[in-house]
């Protein structure tokens, strides 16, 4: 997938101009949030709940390569193959040869954001193996070519006209219509016949149990479910973060994910499967290939901090209640993820330097950390790329700041600690700012203060400041 | 003989909003304590910290630490500032074991204003009158960074003759985010306007708020594009029954 991180200010200025995209964005964050409100309730102890997601995430992470193991041993024992992926590449040339080998014409895929973060789709079809997205709006996202605008709902911003427009030209359907129930029946029909002749079909994977070596997926189409069971072969890929202790574990994380992402207690379909069908079975597919990529990670659990990025299981509530997220929507994160899981993820993937936006366009209003169930505190983390970034740091390709900003906080620094140094410069400043004042109010001020300055005022600095009032409103004058 | 609190003034009250600062003043003495004020303070940290330069953030951390730590009791009118103090110093402190210590022992006295009438004095009805409609912007670091939400709708309903007007939205960002308001303009502007169309629908006469930085904001956008419609801090609004200064 095309990474466009560094276009964030034109693409926010774009989708701000976009009369649709707000008019989605006013109704449909808000409404995801209320429901995921309602459905929490039915916890009997909320904080609780989250907090136990938050354990269990933790507990993953600290165990993380010893989890692998178990969950790899114990797939293989049950007949599934694993193929371990350093990176994206190595992830596509493996699949794409599965499907070379096999001469498959086509596949099938349900949604997947790891394989979004892969290029996964553009690799086959490079190499000849036509990719169905099977997920309805995935399926939109990828006939309209669009990158996701949601992490859950992918083509949640396009209109049912556009859909309809679509269908009618690349999904053979017969009438227009704007009935969402129609146009959904439509995709369904023709999918349904893609499903009919696959012969691999490529999957996610929302949790995998190291226990018992089960991968788990969650959706409310179906169309996962088909796309495990219809084709000989299936190709299910994860990064290697999605693995937890046990099965009782990954319960409990289905109950958080389905109220956190769609506000549901359960979503119409949680799919477990642990291995290949057996001879005599009748369902499902005779060869399981379990892909696990790392794509950087093992560098980001190096680091003790950043490593908290890994406990995200992709439930999209911070999306939903962000309040940049509610302005702008998905477009502008410039990647597969987007939000503040978004902004937390892509730069230890992609690097700090060519994402400084994700991690500076943020107010640390901490909404995110406030419904996140597996307790990521983004906000800390957004300072803390900040401060790598200021550094330069190498480890994650931080850029450093402009050389003007460098010096500004030089001073600051030279005065913060005495306070008459503070107080000097107080002085000093007062009057080039203040003598931009006109009835009361700053309208402008240097250049590099426009983005304040263009629909904000600002007071003058006071004549006499509250240290300077002091004295006087300790005799109790003031 | 009175308790002596310590007045932490923000610097953007210090500079800039002043009389936010006497307010808290006339409202801690109603509150029969007796405020006393370090003139060595400077600024906590936050736009430091904030942009990325957490080696400057910490030379104002230890300042702060130098001159607030022998204080029984810490009160400041802005609760991103205390959310730096109670929770960011011992994070930026962390391999300064002495430094750690100072700084976790100092964040459990350190209180926003309207928490620390209402959970330490027990005071929700300071005396103040105000006849007319209100509204409260629940300010993201005091609501989500300190857990404050009750405290300010307790202190703004004792008030006499005030009617309180549920906001839309109150809890969601204003847009302010220091460095953010500047650097994101398209942003901000699209987050400060929905919060003003919201105070302009809700009806009321008045938006209050407990935090300089939204004050700043809010209060800017509203002086170039609603020029009769007023934003106040808490603290000014119970001082001055609702007349500023």
């Amino acid at each position: 997938m095309e990474i466009k991180t560094e276009q964030f200010t034109e693409a926010v200025k774009r989708e701000l101009q976009n009369a649709r995209s707000r008019a989605f964005l006013k109704l449909m964050p808000p409404v995801l949030h209320m429901k995921r409100d309602i459905s929490l309730a039915t916890f009997p102890d909320i904080p609780a709940a989250q907090a136990y997601g938050a354990t269990i995430r933790e507990e993953a992470m600290e165990r993380l390569p010893e989890l692998l193991e178990e969950f790899e041993k114990n797939a293989l024992a049950n007949g599934a193959r694993v193929f371990w992926a350093r990176d994206a590449e190595e992830a596509n040339a493996y699949i794409t040869n599965l499907a070379k080998e096999r001469g498959v014409k086509y596949v099938t895929k349900g949604k997947s954001m790891v394989t979004e973060e892969m290029g996964l789709n553009e690799v086959l079809s490079k190499n000849g193996v036509e990719v169905w997205e099977t997920d309805l709006g995935e399926f939109i996202a990828q006939q309209l070519h669009r990158p996701p605008f949601h992490i859950v709902g992918p083509a949640i911003n396009v209109p049912v006209e556009e859909v309809c427009d679509l269908f009618m030209k690349k999904a053979n359907m017969k009438e227009p219509t704007l009935d969402p129930v129609k146009l959904g029946y439509a995709a369904r029909l023709f999918l349904r016949d893609k499903f009919h002749h696959v012969q691999m079909g490529i999957t996610g994977i929302n949790i995998a149990v190291a226990e018992t070596g089960t991968i788990i997926n969650v959706e409310n189409e179906g169309n996962i479910r088909f796309t495990k069971a219809s084709p000989p072969t299936q190709v299910s890929v994860m990064s290697l973060e999605k693995v937890v202790p046990t099965m009782y574990d990954a319960l409990h994380l289905i109950r958080l994910l389905c109220r956190n992402c769609t506000g549901q207690k359960l979503s119409a379909y949680v799919s477990m499967d642990s291995r290949p069908k057996k001879k005599d079975e009748i369902d499902g597919p005779e060869e399981l290939f379990i892909v696990i990529v790392d794509n950087g990670r093992t560098k980001i659990y190096q680091d003790l901090k950043a490593r908290d990025v890994l406990r995200c299981i992709r439930c999209a509530a911070c999306l939903n209640i962000c309040p940049v997220y509610r302005q702008i929507g998905g477009y502008a994160y410039g990647w597969a993820y987007s939000g503040p899981m978004g902004q937390v993820l892509n730069p230890v993937l992609l690097g700090l330097d060519r994402t400084q936006d994700l991690y500076r366009a943020s107010t640390l209003c901490g909404a995110c950390k406030s419904v996140c169930p597996v307790g990521i505190d983004h906000p800390s983390l957004f300072l803390y790329y900040r401060a790598k970034d200021v550094l330069g740091d190498p480890y994650f390709k931080g850029k450093r700041r402009p050389w003007m900003e460098e010096h500004i906080f030089k001073g600051w620094n030279w005065a913060v600690n005495r306070s008459w140094r503070w107080n000097l410069g107080i002085r000093m400043v007062r009057p080039y700012i203040n003598k931009n004042a006109a009835g009361g109010v700053i309208r402008k001020l240097t250049r590099s203060f426009d983005g304040w300055f263009r629909s904000r005022d600002l007071p003058p600095m006071a004549e006499k400041t509250f240290h300077e009032r002091w004295s006087e409103i300790k005799e109790g004058k003031g | 003989m009175k308790k002596d609190v310590s007045l932490f003034i923000p610097c953007t009250v210090d500079l800039f909003l002043p009389h936010i600062g006497e307010a808290t003043v006339s409202l801690l003495r109603r509150g029969g304590v007796n405020p006393v004020y370090h003139p060595e303070q400077t600024c906590c940290g936050q736009p430091a910290i904030n942009a990325g330069y957490q080696k400057e953030a910490r030379q104002a951390a230890k300042h702060f630490i130098e001159v607030f730590g022998k204080d029984e009791t810490v009160v400041s009118p802005s609760g991103s500032c205390v959310c730096m103090v109670k929770y960011h110093y011992p994070e930026l402190l962390a391999d300064e074991p002495e430094w750690r210590r100072r700084a976790e022992d100092l964040a459990p006295r350190v209180y926003e204003l309207s928490q620390y009438l209402v959970d330490v004095l027990k005071i929700e009805d300071l005396g103040s009158s105000f006849a007319g409609k209100v509204a409260y912007h629940e300010s993201c670091h005091i609501l989500h960074g300190l857990g404050v939400s009750e405290q300010p709708k307790k202190l703004i309903k004792a008030v006499k003759g005030t009617q309180w007007i549920p906001l839309n939205a109150a809890d969601s960002c204003c847009g302010f985010g220091g460095e953010f308001a500047n650097h994101y303009p398209d942003i901000s502007e699209a987050m400060v306007k929905d919060k003003v169309d919201n105070y302009l629908a809700c009806g009321a006469d008045l938006l209050l708020l407990c935090e300089p930085g939204c004050l700043l904001n809010i209060g800017g956008y509203l002086s170039r594009n609603h020029p009769g419609k007023k934003v106040m801090h808490l603290a000014n609004f119970l001082a001055g029954n609702g007349r500023e200064g």
